[in-house]
């Protein structure tokens, strides 16, 4: 366009002032001249597509410096280091604010950023394991397919054969950090994985200086070898196993092959391993002892390369015994010629070589922290030589350097220095306490005593809400009860010494548990559960059987304790949870003859309106149980039936059952359930006529204390079901009784509904019914129980009334003209009742007698006023 | 005939019933039998382990045959026997006793075949899985024990291994009342009531726990649904629950979880149950010395048995061969004339070597079973397969 202006001839003569001046004729087109494609370039527009994308970026996802996931990754491959750290930065940013995009393009990114993990530059490689570690596994965390994985794992395993030793320990940092997140990765890639391990120990002397990165690659192995199986001592599995399973048991189930895993591979590679570590291990062991302190990173890789042996050896250990469990019942004649394929045949020769160097000790004494470094180091060994103490047989002289310093470890003889030396302590201490009831029932008799000596002393001295009492509880379980697996004592209780340890620990069992408290639950727990197998298990007529009795005048402590003042202490079991009081209940029906003082604290127990009602049951189940089988003295459970009975309380909730005391009536259904357990309880106890008489016996010793009328009934209620008719009752008792019952048909009678053909609330009837239903009963048997009980209330209307008529005391009028109503209503009552309207047609005397008195307190002058 | 059988600890007599008519049969006298005390031996013969004061060291086991009413055989074991069974085909008896033993006896000879140490408390069931290999026993202090019966005469087999029984389950915490199993032999599931108020299913092919179901009250008795899809447990607030194996069960209703429902006469605790052999049919005893018979299809009542004042403690269902119309077409043949049932085999012994001497005197005589029965089981032991053969020589040196 620019070509056809006419303007453009008109400045040539100007032009050619300055320079040669060209002569054109005229008509001619003029050639384009060369300055004139600049502007054609410029109104190109400047990459114009790029702009437009600029301009749509608005929805895209970009990172603080306005780049796309796209172009980040095509950085990440830049040449210029500083452009790749950026990158993976920016990379960092854009993931973190849209979560979006990486699980859009997680196979995009990783297949990126996986070229990194050999990068040669630190920062970058450093950069990529934060992005790795902080942004990218958690995010991807669930929906990891295989095939991520394994796109890494190659990169990753081209890294750990890397020249440069840098990229190579950092290869295993990234394979460390993989299965962090994925475990089952490393069983896929064991093989290889372990090799490389292999070849970077071997050249362990190259790294020897650097050994904060020999450090970071042994963290590594810990790990993987930490995920191979091996027999892991937990506490107990059946405690806490859970059983909730799905709805159909018989429902078809998907088999699908578990983990796929041929360890046969990996006991070679560990096999070729352990040596290494070993090895590796003895190149530090020239560093400890001329100098005077170690160094923070060497005391690491020390450790951590204990920790290896440790592993691998309980994973060997895991294959013999898994083999000794699949084969050894059938055919255990098997065992010691397909045992070498587990791999032992080569590693105790420089493993027993290796344990010579025990202990490690310092020439010099130097600070407390040392000290306690070695300790630990000398902890690791222990364990390690404790692992391996089944199938090597060391020497007399190790064995003994062991010994002395596990005992020295138990008594508290070595101590930690450090102020966080207590819970380091202890920690230990828990590593190693599973190995002690193996060891006391292999090793001779004095160590053995020693041993125990120091063992018991550890547990007596442990602190209640120390951790330790977990491992101690479950070393004792071990070394008390016959194991569940071999089902045989590991220690030999007929000797004295022994059983005096096992009765010293039976001993402090109830203390501790009085001791904790509510505080801590779980402990409590396994305690109980420690107390109840020992109930069943423990050989009956045997001395442990008998400490078992004698443990429940400690054991009253734990449920309740009634002070000098008769005020009453609950113990613990009110307050533990309710798995927790099942549990200790139980503890109950295995005590051969259950002590009254125990049944006194525990009726407290029950006595008490915090106790949940279906406890309150389940120790009325046990204790029948426990009669039962003859643990439980006949009177001793009467007694405590009619004494929850007779004052159990139930709250007032009185006639009007409105909605906001519906809990004070649930209270009273409560105890209709108790009085109906204990009815049912009496009634199968089998001789009926005994048991009533002992019945009888202790309700009349209960009926002075004027009990509530619930109560009353309750007590009338057990005595109706045992009772036959004619009545069982003897003379003086239904002299007592009568005195109670009209006292009680009087309380009773404000229940009645006042109209008989009214409907009032069906509540109020029941209820009514359930008070006098057990008085009809006695009625009906005996006559003269009735007889009696019109008597008195006769003359509980008549009665003092002439040393009372001058007493204008308008209280006692009130309190006279309610109790004649009552006597009316019960009397109306009873007479509606077919049964009790032929009893009382035959005692016409004592009602007319009633009638004249309320006669003659009708005409009473006090009335007028 | 399919009869209903059942014990109590008092002195009532085994009670008879024709399952199907509700007629009575003979009662058999004088027994008090303990808990899951009650056998049928073979269909040939009843046993039952007696409860004993406290005071006798030994414990009794008597037989009764069918047709007579009085006791036939009377032994006495070293220690009380609380719980008995036999195999199907009635050749042993296997007895649970109060120190935690468990006794196995040849019943054609009454040789104790072997007696092992099996729990810490007293046995107080036991029952054979459904090939007869295995033995299952429960005792007071919770634990459940299965036993292979091959492993426990294989006493070089059981010092090699690491422990004789095959599996223990030990997560009842109180008394086991009462077991029963499936179908499947060693791959049935077994369930297991205890007084702990929980019922537990076991898998007996991997020998774990498959669920435990609480309970409101205790439960005494079991009795598995022959389709396994449900199980009845006999509680003692007398009410029979119905438990779900097979179905799902998300939600819980008013009684627990996985119970579904239940069977409800109002009575006294249930003791014990039984299913028929149609499965259509379940017999409960009760506390109050009833027998129910239900249709566990409808769950209505059938029938009801009195058997008498105190409870219940046993209830059976067996098939009982009419002996009357065999015994004649036996005896239209057979050259020894025998009037009344098929002798009863001898005592049980006592220990277990106690017999020896009893074979060398030549005193016991060879139980004169049935041919039928002979037929039935095959394997005699050694033991009784040489005497039969020295006496058949004396026969043969009679007629030369």
């Amino acid at each position: 366009m620019a070509r056809s202006k006419p303007s453009s001839s008109k400045k040539q003569p100007k032009r050619g002032v300055d320079f040669k001046k060209i002569k054109r004729k005229i008509g001619r087109k003029l050639p384009p001249p060369k300055n004139a494609t600049n502007t054609e370039i410029k109104s190109k527009a400047i990459i114009l597509p790029e702009q437009s994308v600029a301009s749509e970026r608005a929805g895209l996802a970009v990172s603080k410096k306005g780049l796309t996931l796209k172009e980040l990754l095509q950085q990440t491959s830049h040449h210029n280091a500083k452009v790749r750290r950026d990158a993976l930065t920016g990379i960092r940013d854009l993931v973190l604010k849209y979560p979006a995009e990486l699980t859009l393009h997680k196979l995009a990114i990783i297949e990126k950023l996986r070229e990194r993990i050999s990068d040669e530059d630190k920062v970058v490689r450093e950069t990529l394991y934060q992005l790795l570690k902080l942004v990218i596994f958690p995010a991807l965390k669930k929906d990891v397919p295989g095939s991520l994985i394994s796109l890494m794992m190659a990169y990753i395993f081209n890294g750990m054969t890397h020249l440069a030793t840098d990229i190579r320990l950092m290869a295993f940092k990234f394979f460390d950090l993989v299965v962090q997140h994925y475990p089952s990765s490393f069983f896929m890639y064991a093989e290889k994985v372990l090799q490389n391990y292999e070849d970077i120990l071997r050249k362990n002397h190259i790294y020897l200086q650097d050994r904060s990165k020999l450090k970071n690659a042994l963290v590594g192995l810990v790990r993987c070898l930490s995920l191979l199986p091996c027999n892991r001592r937990t506490v107990d599995p059946s405690y806490g196993k859970n059983t909730e399973t799905q709805g159909s048991l018989h429902a078809y189930e998907l088999e699908v092959p578990k983990e796929h895993t041929d360890f046969s591979s990996i006991i070679k590679r560990l096999e070729d391993i352990l040596p290494i570590l070993v090895n590796c291990f003895q190149d530090f062991i020239p560093l400890v002892h001329p100098m005077s302190s170690l160094d923070a990173q060497s005391f690491d890789c020390m450790l951590y390369l204990l920790r290896s042996i440790d592993l691998s050896v309980k994973f060997f250990l895991y294959g013999i015994d898994k083999h000794q469990t699949d084969f050894g019942v059938t055919k255990p004649t098997y065992n010691e010629k397909d045992m070498p394929v587990w791999g032992e045949i080569a590693t105790p020769v420089f493993l027993r070589k290796f344990l010579e160097v025990f202990p490690l000790n310092q020439l010099h004494n130097t600070s407390g922290k040392d000290e306690d470094k070695f300790f630990i180091l000398n902890i690791e060994i222990t364990e390690i030589f404790l692992h391996s103490n089944e199938w090597i047989f060391t020497s007399a002289i190790l064995m003994e350097r062991f010994l002395e310093f596990i005992e020295n470890l138990l008594s508290g003889k070595i101590r930690f220095n450090s102020r966080s030396g207590k819970a380091l302590q202890e920690k230990h201490l828990t590593s190693l306490l599973p190995f002690i009831p193996r060891l006391v029932s292999l090793v001779a008799n004095t160590w053995k005593s020693r041993l125990l000596q120091a063992f018991t002393m550890a547990f007596k001295d442990c602190k209640p809400e120390s951790t330790l009492n977990l491992a101690f509880l479950s070393a004792i379980e071990e070394m008390l009860l016959p194991s569940k697996r071999q089902g045989i004592l590991l220690l030999d209780a007929s000797e004295p010494e022994i059983l005096d340890h096992q009765i010293t620990w039976i001993r402090e069992l109830p203390v501790l548990l009085v001791r904790l408290g509510d505080t801590l639950s779980s402990l409590s727990k396994v305690i109980l559960h420690l107390l109840l197998r020992l109930g069943q298990y423990a050989p009956m007529n045997s001395s442990l059987a008998w400490e078992y009795d004698i443990m429940q005048h400690t054991l009253g402590e734990f449920y309740s304790m009634c002070l000098d003042d008769g005020s009453i202490l609950y113990g613990p079991f009110m307050k533990l949870p309710k798995d927790c009081q099942e549990l200790s209940v139980c503890c109950l029906y295995y005590f051969s003859s259950l002590d009254s003082l125990l049944l006194r604290s525990l009726v407290y127990c029950c006595l008490c309106d915090n106790l949940e009602p279906s406890v309150l049951f389940r120790i009325i189940d046990v204790l029948h149980s426990a009669y039962k089988i003859g643990h439980l003295q006949l009177v001793d459970l009467i007694s405590f039936f009619v004494t929850l009975v007779a004052r159990w309380k139930v709250l007032p909730g009185r006639l009007y059952t409105h909605v906001e005391n519906a809990k004070k009536i649930s209270n009273r259904e409560t105890f209709k359930a108790i009085t109906g357990a204990v009815c049912s309880c009496l009634r199968q106890m089998g001789d009926d006529a005994l048991i009533f008489q002992i019945v009888q016996r202790v309700i009349l010793d209960e009926i002075p204390l004027n009990p509530p009328i619930d109560n009353l009934c309750g007590m009338l209620r057990l005595l109706v079901i045992l009772d036959s008719r004619p009545t069982k009752l003897s003379e003086q008792s239904i002299i007592i009784l009568s005195n109670s019952i009209s006292e009680y048909l009087i309380d009773a009678a404000s229940y009645i509904p006042e109209n008989g053909d009214e409907v009032t609330d069906s509540n109020q009837i029941s209820i009514c019914q359930y008070y006098l239903v057990p008085c009809f009963f006695l009625f009906d048997r005996s006559d003269k129980l009735l007889n009696l009980v019109l008597d008195l209330m006769g003359s509980s209307i008549g009665e003092d009334n002439s040393s009372l008529a001058c007493n204008h005391d308008t209280q006692h009028t009130l309190d006279l003209s309610s109790r004649i109503v009552a006597v009316v209503s019960i009397l109306l009552y009873m007479h509606q009742d077919i049964k009790i309207r032929r009893r009382l047609s035959s005692c016409k005397g004592e009602i007319t007698r009633i009638l004249q008195k309320m006669r003659l307190q009708l005409i009473d002058p006090c009335w007028e006023q | 005939m399919e009869v209903v059988i059942a014990s109590s600890p008092v002195d009532a007599g085994i009670g008879c019933w024709d399952l199907h008519s509700g007629a009575e049969q003979l009662r058999y006298r004088s027994c008090t039998s303990t808990p899951h005390g009650l056998a049928c031996v073979g269909q040939r013969f009843l046993a039952s382990s007696q409860l004993r004061d406290s005071s006798s060291s030994s414990g009794s086991i008597l037989y009764w045959s069918w047709s007579k009413p009085q006791v036939e055989v009377k032994s006495f074991p070293a220690e009380p026997i609380h719980p008995l069974v036999s195999n199907s085909d009635g050749m042993y008896i296997i007895g649970g006793g109060s120190s935690g033993a468990i006794y196995f006896w040849e019943v054609a000879s009454g040789r104790l075949l072997k007696r092992w140490h099996a729990h810490y408390r007293a046995v107080t069931c036991l029952f054979l899985s459904d090939d007869e290999s295995l033995l299952v026993s429960g005792a007071e202090d919770g634990c459940i024990r299965v036993w292979s019966l091959f492993m426990v005469f294989d006493d070089i087999g059981m010092e090699m291994a690491k422990n004789p029984y095959e599996y223990s389950f030990s997560e009842h915490t109180l008394r086991v009342t009462d077991m029963v199993s499936g179908y499947g032999g060693c791959n049935a599931i077994i369930v297991s009531a205890s007084e702990d108020r929980t019922c537990k299913v076991w898998s007996l092919s991997r020998g774990k726990l498959l669920r435990s179901i609480d309970f409101p009250s205790i439960i005494e008795a079991v009795a598995l649904d022959p389709g396994e899809h449900v199980f009845y447990a006999g509680a003692r607030d007398g009410k029979i629950y119905i438990a779900s194996i097979n179905a799902e069960t998300t939600s819980s209703n008013s009684y627990g979880k996985h119970i579904i429902g239940t069977l409800s006469d109002n009575s006294k605790g249930v003791t014990c149950l039984a299913f028929s052999k149609d499965g259509i049919l379940l017999v409960s005893g009760s506390e109050d010395g009833t027998i129910r018979v239900w249709d566990a299809k409808t769950h209505n009542i059938v029938r009801i048995y009195r058997l008498a004042k105190g409870p219940v403690n046993n209830v059976l269902v067996v098939r009982r061969p009419l002996y009357s119309n065999r015994q004649t077409s036996e005896n239209s043949h057979s050259s020894f004339s025998r009037r009344h049932a098929p002798l009863l085999p001898p005592p049980l012994g006592k220990y277990v070597n106690s017999t020896d001497e009893n074979v060398d005197s030549g005193a016991v005589s060879v139980p004169q079973t049935p041919s039928s029965d002979i037929m039935d089981a095959p394997y005699l032991s050694y033991h009784v397969l040489t005497k039969q053969i020295s006496e058949l020589q004396v026969f043969f040196i009679f007629l030369s």
